[in-house]
């Protein structure tokens, strides 16, 4: 009894740790909340009243829901291109597999590697010969080339443990190459292209540093608005898109909790 | 007539080569092969046979040659196109799929309709005794169950040729046997032709009805198990089948009966006639090791080479002795039941065998 009782002590002790812990990293978040329905012009607490005005912004503000639908599509095309190109490269890595592939595979990652400031110069520089500056376009090939280094890291995970015999046994029983990608290679590669694609969105959809390089009037995306919003002018409605944001992704993780369960 | 005696070989592996940079992993191999043999690929790691059958399998270019598969040239066909089934060392099934799906992906690649593959498959299955577990998926399966699901698939759309990449090698040793006897009724029962790879000779002995041997990307010997275990013609196949004695010995010159006469380290010994050689040549001779007796005094009428026990070895069935004589080492497999005495280190024994043990060989190595 004794026993037992300590050991449901230090259990009840270390749980609690745990959840100082992490309140301690998820407090500064929950700050968003009330500071999102402030009735005044600039981020403080809601002291005289709750307001959805900067929720309605969001919406109503061409600012905000410009740069929102933007970031939606160049998240959505760089995904596309960065899964596609980023598993293609994978499987073609995979099935080479020779010690050139390794020094191949090194070049692809180096987006990743380098910091991205110096990313963005590069492109910065690269795309004015380019005439590719302040176009849909241009970000799109820039963030799909930061985000292919990711699908190419979880695609080639998913292939890591995946017999090259298998791929030739479906050859021997009469597919073609292309049949065999299709129905053995990329369904035994799923879960490494759907979390490729979920980082390529994510990466795309928050980067700051490249797009604030290569874009000025025509194309604004959120983070950028977000980070003139917050230099300028202190905007509660920064607060309203987080917010937002936050309650995204909490749907999304429980979405993805529940159908794993079932 | 049949068919087959009228045409071209079945199959034909014609001067075939493939070399890895200075490395010829077969080296200029032709091999013809009848219609619904049971052919073992039997060799050392190394030797070529995996290569040879993934060349039939199309996964390995040729450097030079031709195979012929009922008169077509396979060597320009990718793998898909040559219609043969081929069963991978580890299975190699579809893990995304259950062993119904893995059966039925080859005959859906054909564009068959749904009837005709529900009806093969199931009949697939049973051949394999399966059929109760179509709906699993293939890591709920046992080994035995994965292989014979492999099985399944390479036969399920009838291909002419069945090539199986050491078919039985992850499996423990009772599970082998079985297999083996499967393997060997289902071949009798479809009438198509197997190939089969394997190191390992009691596998190739008692599954094939042909068995070529391969040593450094050759065939050392190609034939029915009994020619290869009872008259190997090399020193390798020897040695590499049923671990044979290998002496050296000097030919003396032919009997009046037609048996020659050898002299081995200062003992004569005769045996039957197989290459054709001068006197004075130097040859190796081949005893099996089953086929002697140890006896303590010299017996009349047979071979008998005196030497000195060095070792005995205990292996339930048999005794492992080894003899040290004037001619070399020899090994003994005898029957301890049979034998009357214990040999122990040091003793002196007589290893005594019939003239119609020793075969002559051709040295290659």
């Amino acid at each position: 009894m004794e026993v037992a009782a300590t050991s449901r002590l230090s259990r009840t002790l270390i749980l609690a740790c745990g959840w100082i812990g992490l309140l301690f990293l998820l407090a500064p978040l929950l700050v968003t909340f009330p500071v999102s329905v402030t009735t005044q012009r600039y981020l403080s607490m809601p002291d005289d009243g709750i307001s959805f005005q900067h929720y309605a912004k969001l919406l109503t503000d061409v600012r905000w829901s410009q740069s929102i639908v933007t970031s939606l599509i160049i998240a959505g095309l760089t995904t596309l291109c960065a899964t596609v190109l980023g598993t293609l490269c994978a499987i073609g890595l995979w099935r080479l597999n020779s010690r050139f592939t390794h020094y191949l595979r090194i070049m692809i990652l180096a987006p990743l590697i380098v910091p991205p400031i110096v990313n963005a110069l590069a492109f910065y520089r690269s795309w004015i010969d380019l005439k590719w500056l302040d176009s849909i376009g241009g970000v799109v090939v820039a963030h799909t080339i930061v985000c292919l280094p990711l699908v190419l890291i979880t695609v080639s995970t998913s292939l890591s443990g995946f017999d090259r015999r298998i791929e030739q046994a479906a050859r021997s029983l009469g597919a073609s190459p292309l049949t065999v990608l299709r129905r053995i290679v990329v369904p035994n590669a799923l879960p490494g292209i759907f979390s490729g694609a979920a980082f390529s969105f994510v990466t795309s959809w928050d980067e700051v540093v490249v797009v604030l390089f290569i874009t000025s009037r025509q194309v604004t995306t959120l983070p950028v608005v977000i980070w003139t919003s917050l230099t300028e002018r202190v905007d509660p409605a920064v607060a309203a898109i987080s917010v937002v944001m936050i309650v995204a992704t909490l749907a999304a993780v429980l979405v993805r909790l529940a159908s794993s369960r079932s | 007539m049949t068919e087959s005696q009228t045409s071209a070989p079945f199959l034909s592996i014609d001067r075939l080569s493939k070399n890895y940079g200075d490395l010829k992993a077969i080296d200029n191999i032709s091999l013809d092969l009848p219609r619904g043999e049971f052919l073992t690929l039997l060799g050392p790691s190394g030797s070529g046979k995996t290569t040879l059958l993934m060349a039939l399998a199309g996964f390995v270019t040729p450097s030079s040659g031709e195979i012929r598969l009922e008169g077509r040239n396979l060597v320009s066909l990718p793998p898909e196109k040559r219609d043969l089934g081929v069963v991978f060392q580890g299975y190699a099934l579809f893990p995304h799929m259950t062993v119904t799906e893995n059966v039925a992906f080859p005959l859906e690649v054909r564009g068959m309709s749904r009837a005709e593959i529900g009806k093969r498959v199931a009949t697939a299955l049973e051949t394999v005794q399966l059929s109760a577990l179509g709906e699993r998926r293939p890591s709920q399966l046992s080994g035995g169950q994965q292989q014979r699901v492999a099985l399944a698939r390479a036969l399920v759309f009838s291909p002419p040729v069945i090539l199986l990449d050491e078919p039985l090698s992850a499996l423990d040793r009772q599970l082998r046997a079985d297999l083996q006897e499967e393997l060997k009724t289902l071949h009798r029962k479809l009438g198509s032709t197997f190939i089969n790879v394997t190191h390992d000779q009691d596998e190739a002995l008692s599954m094939s009805t042909l068995i070529a041997v391969i040593n450094n990307g050759r065939v050392a010997q190609c034939g029915t198990p009994a020619q290869i275990y009872e008259s190997p013609e090399s020193t390798f196949v020897a040695h590499f089948v049923g671990r044979s004695n290998v002496i050296d010995a000097q030919v003396l010159g032919t009997e009046s009966d037609g048996r020659i006469r050898f002299t081995a380290g200062g003992h004569a010994i005769f045996g039957r006639p197989a290459i054709e050689q001068d006197a004075g040549a130097e040859v190796a001779l081949s005893i099996r090791p089953e086929k002697l007796e140890v006896s303590k005094t010299s017996r009349d009428g047979a071979n008998s080479i005196l030497g000195t026990v060095s070792g005995c070895g205990y292996h339930g069935n048999s005794l492992q002795i080894s003899v040290e004589t004037s001619a070399g080492a020899i090994r003994v497999e005898a029957q301890a039941w049979r034998l009357g005495f214990t040999p122990a280190p040091g003793d002196a024994v007589y290893v005594t065998f019939p003239d119609d043990v020793p075969v002559m060989l051709r040295r290659d190595d």
